[in-house]
């Protein structure tokens, strides 16, 4: 059993007793691990305070080999959202950042980038940051590091090029836009507006920070949380709880 | 542990479920049981009994109450331009411990919690804004905690009482009395300037 250090992104957060929270925390080093924090409710606990949804903290655990809860020994506040208390549409998006991160990931399996992705759009949406465009961004490369990006360009079922031109076919199941000699019998199967795919496509590409000149029309917005909480809930098997408040965020 | 006895066990798993109480503490509470008195160990049942069939929540502010308004809620001593909103009925215990608030309380039995699945409809938010319509109240004091999910639970209240003609204040949070400035940390010292007060 040896102590672990790591920063980490507090997901989710559940009484265990009386004085004691069992936590689930997206580490940057470790990924996610579920870890009880002994005491951690008392006034003056070795937390102080940090532990709070979608903080950042610096922790230490005991890192059990078995599926047993880590033991969480020390955790320092880095940044807490504070969002939460000025602006109930930033903080819809921060908590759905940590769903994300809590149902797309497995414990034991570490994506450093994922978690700069994440500790950056929390930053942004607890600042200034445009809250549709922010989220979209975060979604997005999280389907893009954990290997779920849907594809945009070409055609899921041959590979060809498949233009934004009008409307343009999304297979569900297929994962990706169809081109019209692939879409016949093809079930679930949804229409993207050419605009609609073209800002997927701006908010996908990580080669480039250019969807940030990009708002997102909440004509499009409503249209691609159509087709992204459809995405994601095939992904997941389920419906992801904040799906339901996203649809309220445009701007 | 030999399991000679199914009642013995029986009272043995009930005690375990109870938080914070393990199978060896759960033993030797069973254990306790045997050994007190009899009329001493039936009045544990007693209260345990009388505390489910006669407690309910007030009708009116969802505080725990024997009757069909708590004893807060029916002392005419109270100002009822005044409304302290808090989480569950321990918070109310320790308000009223604290002994310096004279008006009433609305309990949300509970925070609104979208990751486990706990929205404004789960909670007492709709008898609160009818609470408000009715007028009288003037000021609705928010003491939910100061945690992310706490605040957000204050900000959705406050956002559905912005057309009623009430002052929506919350509880100053900030330096603990006796700390010193300089070893208070970064975050305590932001939300004593947010929530600073008129001299
Ligand atoms: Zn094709
Ligand atoms: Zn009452």
């Amino acid at each position: 059993m040896a102590a672990e250090k790591s920063l980490a992104i507090v997901v989710r957060m559940v009484e265990f007793s009386e004085t004691s929270l069992v936590v689930s925390l997206f580490t940057r080093d470790f990924g996610k691990i579920g870890a009880l924090a002994k005491g951690a409710r008392r006034p003056k606990s070795a937390f102080e305070g940090a532990l709070d949804l979608l903080s950042v903290c610096r922790v230490v655990f005991l890192h059990k080999s078995t599926d047993a809860l880590d033991l969480l020994t020390e955790a320092k506040l880095v940044r807490r959202f504070r969002a939460g208390a000025r602006d109930l549409t930033r903080l819809y998006a921060g908590y759905y950042v940590a769903e994300l991160l809590d149902e797309l990931t497995h414990p034991g399996d570490p994506h450093p980038d994922l978690y700069d992705a994440a500790e950056q759009a929390l930053a942004e949406l607890d600042g200034a940051g445009s809250v549709t465009a922010v989220a979209l961004r975060f979604e997005m490369t999280a389907l893009r590091i954990l290997g779920h990006m849907p594809s945009l360009s070409e055609c899921v079922g041959c590979g060809k090029p498949v233009e934004a031109v009008g409307r343009v076919a999304f297979g569900m199941l297929e994962g990706g836009v169809l081109c019209p000699d692939c879409r016949p019998g093809k079930r679930q199967v949804v229409s993207i507006s050419a605009e609609g795919v073209k800002t997927l496509q701006g908010f996908a590409d990580a080669t480039t920070e250019a969807w940030r000149g990009q708002t997102v029309h909440p004509k499009i917005w409503g249209e691609l949380r159509g087709v992204l909480n459809h995405y994601l809930a095939n992904l997941l098997g389920k419906k992801p709880k904040l799906h339901e408040f996203l649809g309220t965020l445009a701007e | 542990m030999a399991q000679f006895s199914a009642t013995l066990a029986n009272l043995i798993n009930h005690f375990a479920k109870l938080p914070g109480i393990g199978q060896k503490s759960a033993e030797r509470l069973a254990y306790h049981v045997l050994r007190v008195n009899k009329a001493e160990a039936l009045a544990l049942a007693d209260a345990i009994r009388d505390v489910r069939e006669n407690l309910h929540y007030c009708q009116q502010c969802y505080f725990l109450s024997e009757q069909d308004l708590c004893e807060i809620c029916r002392d005419p001593q109270r100002d009822p331009a005044l409304l302290c909103i808090v989480e569950q009925p321990r918070d109310v215990i320790a308000l009223e411990q604290a002994g310096a608030y004279r008006g009433l309380y609305h309990v949300l039995l509970g925070r609104i919690a979208p990751l486990e699945g706990i929205g404004p409809e789960n909670l007492t938010i709709n008898a609160l804004i009818q609470r408000v319509q009715k007028g009288e109240v003037r000021e609705v004091i928010m003491a939910t905690n100061p945690t992310v999910e706490g605040d957000g639970t204050a900000l959705h209240i406050a956002n559905a009482l912005a057309d009623f003609p009430v002052q929506v204040t919350r509880l100053a949070r900030g330096i603990t009395t006796g700390s010193i400035l300089e070893y208070t940390n970064r975050e305590i010292l932001a939300d004593a300037l947010t929530g600073r007060q008129k001299f």
